[in-house]
């Protein structure tokens, strides 16, 4: 052994004392502490693990919400359709509107048949009459 | 005798036709066990590697406490062989981290124009007490020892400090110590080697009283 190697061992065994007996110094603060961390560390091992186990357990319950979430598919896919059909813009309720409002109604009642069939008529034989002969 | 004491270690291992449920509970608790006495052995040790490195008493607390965390978490199914090299790296990882991080507070809390003290807690009044050991004087050449000690462990860099730690505190071997800091066994021994000779340059052979 050289004397280098000598000497690195007793700083080595001279260190290894004085690190062992700063290990019996240290405050029983520190010492609850430690202990505390090493409990909850170890509250970690007790805690129920997610395995291939408790998956097959929970399959019943799985199956169960599954069939649940396709029915309730089903059932909306096939639910019956609103009974007003939505007009051009889409929105049926501009038709409510129409038909709650006051003005809607008194022109229902106003209904002036005579003016409608004369209007139609013209319409109608405008669209017969023979072309006007141009020049 | 002998046969006796291996029958009773035959009934008195858990029976199998009480179901998988019971062997797994007799399973998690010796397993616990095993954890809780490894830990126990570990903590004390821990708390001095954390605290040379970090120089601060809550974070070298609270790496120990991740490190211990971590451990249970992920590796605690792991063989209760290959737990203490594990926990060692776990806790030089934690202990980089907090390292880093620290570093980064200090660069952002430098530009703060009004900055706190670095550590502003209370002391503790129990922590504080005077020990009521029957020989001071020896005592406190052990501190004085210590003291020394740890500052010159404080100017190593971080892997020559650890390789020495780990070899002579927590009396680790090169392999192990290798597994611990993630590097070959070569790597530890040149880091060791490097340790002692920078320690011999500061503190010359150590000496202290017996």
């Amino acid at each position: 052994m050289s004397q280098n190697e000598e000497i690195a061992s007793k700083l080595e065994l001279n260190a290894r004392v004085v690190l062992h007996d700063s290990l019996t110094r240290i405050d029983a603060r520190t010492r609850s502490r430690l202990n505390q961390a090493r409990q909850r560390a170890l509250a970690e091992v007790q805690k129920p693990r997610w395995t291939l186990r408790h998956g097959l357990k929970l399959m019943p319950i799985t199956g169960a919400v599954a069939a649940a979430l396709v029915a309730a598919l089903l059932f909306f896919n096939h639910a019956p359709r609103p009974l007003l059909a939505p007009t051009e813009s889409g929105q049926p309720l501009e038709v409510l509107d129409l038909l709650a409002d006051d003005d809607g109604l008194s022109l229902m009642e106003d209904y002036d048949h005579s003016f409608y069939e004369w209007a139609a008529a013209e319409g109608d034989s405008a669209s017969e009459a023979p072309p006007e002969a141009s020049g | 005798m002998a046969a006796f004491a291996t029958l009773a270690s035959v009934y008195s291992t858990p029976a199998l036709s009480h179901g998988d449920t019971r062997l797994n509970d007799t399973t998690a608790e010796s397993r616990s066990r095993a954890l809780n006495q490894f830990l126990a052995s570990v903590e004390l040790k821990a708390f001095r590697i954390a605290q040379a490195s970090l120089r601060h008493e809550d974070d070298a607390l609270d790496a120990v406490q991740d490190a211990m965390l971590q451990l249970t978490r992920a590796y605690a199914d792991r063989s209760p062989d290959e737990w203490r090299p594990l926990f060692y790296r776990i806790l030089e990882n934690r202990i980089r981290d907090m390292q880093r991080r620290r570093t980064v507070r200090g660069r952002v809390m430098a530009w703060l124009p009004f900055r706190r003290e670095e550590d502003d807690d209370e002391p503790d009044p129990i922590a504080q007490a005077p020990s009521p050991d029957p020989a001071p004087s020896a005592r406190l050449e052990m501190d004085e020892a210590m003291q020394a000690l740890e500052s010159a462990l404080h100017l190593l860099p971080e892997r020559q400090r650890q390789a020495f730690l780990l070899r002579n505190l927590e009396g680790l071997d090169v392999a192990q110590t290798a597994a611990a800091m993630g590097c070959s066994e070569g790597s530890v021994k040149t880091h060791y080697f490097r340790a002692v000779q920078a320690l011999r340059a500061r503190l010359g052979e150590f000496e202290i009283e017996p």
